[in-house]
């Protein structure tokens, strides 16, 4: 893997979250690949150790995106330092099937951020599609200012529907032929299900990493057909049938 | 005028196999995805540890960050020997590749090794004695010296005229490592993963219960590697937390012939490590297969009088 340590644009808060702009000119994207990101230091910060994988949120051929949340040490200070170190584009991305039709794009949390460059992507493409965002609060759903039009639910009620991304859904799932969706996994399986089997169905799948290239086996999801595949190389996006949840 | 100009002397020479470098990946940390970019920087490859049947591995949560380190519990998830066998080409970087192996019993390990014997792209074998995610063999095989002895001696009628490796825990490492040496292994690999356990307090859950790696380690294996290098005539490979060259100097001058690197190039690029490496010997003045035994200082030890 190649790490690059790369300049930090700009820092925005978003409620909850934080949207990280950084300079990135080393190839194309594919909306759903992501980057292993860290806090660049010489020779290489001892403690945390690990890069954390992060959806690229977007990207214009220069700037790239990422969305987090400080939940710990390695995200606080990505959130501080002046440089990060990333190794990207990874995995493989969502497949975007353009003649289906109306699209449904669902996240969750900090799992909105592929569907930004997803977004994007559709709308070049001319293919017309929904946005449906799920979050804990209000100040996590401070992110769904970014999302013109889109439907928004939290679990306080605080703003749009009270409930879970499943309930802003306006009519039902089912009437989308195709489905993207990225957020934690018990919410993915809840979008699986209520997407049925008619629709193309792909999710992002969150998992702990720990290498981002394969090596190490540590973001495993669970097959339909028993055994497991790694999310970093397999993934991180998945058509739904192939889960085992 | 000829330019005066220090050579940088990499090469070492581990049970008889050449490697240009001093550096070997540790099983389990480079998959054939990601051997695209480390051409040239290791000595030998290694590729994850391979079983005589597939094994599915453990359920996630598999990894868990822990200050300076990583906890893993993969579990050995691996497709078997006949499949691996079947990717092995993959690994052919114009380097010797040696093959981990790891079973549940004894016969398992001998089987594997029958397996590899006439494979001429298999340059040695690494027995995983000490794979602390595995109940069934971790367990048995990391128990003692006596375990150690038998899979070995098994392993050393299996494999003729090649080099073994074994690979040990911490615990026990020098009895464990003269046991191996006593059975007929050509080096050992010192140190696997450390037993190790992260909890979420919050949801009063655990998360992972595995091997712990990475520079946290850094020093037990260092200590792993004086100790044994001083207690066993064979070649000793230092495995535990490198995530620099001074590291790579480290461990030789605690007398490693050969080291491996495994969690850090996660977050690091060996050839980095590699080119750290070679300014120490530049500006030391010592080539690669100097070092083990270079140290100034006398041996210190607790009963004293065990030098080299």
């Amino acid at each position: 893997m190649k790490f690059y340590s790369v300049q930090v644009e700009e820092r925005k808060e978003l409620g909850g979250y934080t949207l990280l702009r950084y300079r990135w000119n080393d190839g194309p994207v594919e909306p759903g690949q992501f980057v292993m990101a860290r806090a660049a230091g010489y020779p290489v910060t001892l403690d945390p150790f690990l890069a954390r994988p992060f959806s690229f949120y977007d990207y214009d051929g220069e700037v790239a995106g990422l969305l987090f949340e400080v939940r710990g040490r390695g995200t606080a200070l990505l959130d501080l330092a002046p440089t990060i170190q990333v190794t990207a584009p990874l995995g493989r991305g969502f497949a975007i099937e353009a003649d289906l039709g109306r699209a449904a794009l669902l996240g969750g949390g900090v799992g909105v951020a592929p569907l930004k460059v997803l977004g994007r992507r559709l709308d070049e493409l001319g293919v017309p599609y929904d946005v449906f965002l799920g979050f804990a609060d209000a100040g996590s759903a401070v992110v769904a200012r970014e999302f013109a039009g889109a439907e928004v639910a939290t679990m306080d009620g605080s703003v749009g529907t009270h409930g879970t991304v499943l309930d802003a859904v306006v009519g039902t799932l089912q009437d989308y032929p195709a489905v993207y969706s990225c957020g934690p996994n018990p919410m993915l399986a809840a979008v699986k299900l209520a997407a049925g089997e008619q629709s193309l169905c792909q999710l992002s799948v969150e998992e702990r990493m720990g290498c981002g290239n394969g090596s190490c086996n540590g973001c495993v999801v669970p097959m339909r057909g028993g055994g497991y595949v790694r999310s970093c190389v397999e993934g991180p996006v998945f058509r739904a049938e192939v889960l085992a949840w | 005028m000829r330019e005066r100009r220090t050579r940088v002397d990499l090469a070492v020479e581990l049970c008889g196999i050449s490697l240009r470098t001093p550096l070997i990946p540790a099983s389990g940390t480079l998959s054939k995805e990601a051997l695209g970019e480390v051409e040239g920087v290791y000595g030998a490859m290694l590729p994850k540890t391979t079983t005589p049947v597939a094994r599915a591995g453990n359920p996630p949560p598999r990894v868990g960050e822990t200050p300076a380190g990583m906890v893993n519990s993969i579990g050995l998830q691996n497709p078997g020997v006949e499949r691996f066998l079947q990717d092995l080409d993959a690994f052919d970087l114009g380097v010797p590749i040696l093959v981990s192996v790891a079973g549940d019993t004894v016969a398992d390990f001998g089987g594997l090794c029958e397996r590899l014997a006439d494979d001429d792209r298999v340059s040695a074998v690494e027995l995983n004695l000490s794979c602390p995610n595995v109940e069934c063999g971790g367990l048995a095989f990391c128990a003692g010296p006596a375990s150690v002895e038998e899979v070995v001696a098994a392993c050393r009628v299996a494999f003729p005229g090649k080099p073994i490796l074994a690979k040990l825990t911490n615990d026990g490492v020098v009895e464990n490592a003269r046991a191996a040496e006593a059975a007929g292994a050509d080096g050992l690999t010192v140190i696997n993963t450390i037993p190790a356990l992260t909890i979420d307090a919050r949801a009063r859950k655990v998360l992972v219960r595995g091997g712990l790696s990475g520079p946290a380690i850094k020093p037990v294996a260092l200590r792993a590697v004086y100790d044994v290098s001083g207690a066993v005539r064979v070649p000793v490979v230092g495995s535990g937390g490198v995530v620099s060259g001074t590291d790579v100097a480290e461990f030789m001058l605690a007398g490693a012939t050969a080291v491996q690197v495994g969690t850090a190039s996660f977050v690091r690029d060996p050839q980095e490590m590699l080119d750290e490496f070679s300014a120490y010997l530049q500006e030391s003045g010592l080539g690669a297969a100097e070092l083990a035994g270079a140290l100034r200082d006398i041996r210190p030890t607790l009963t004293g009088g065990r030098g080299r």
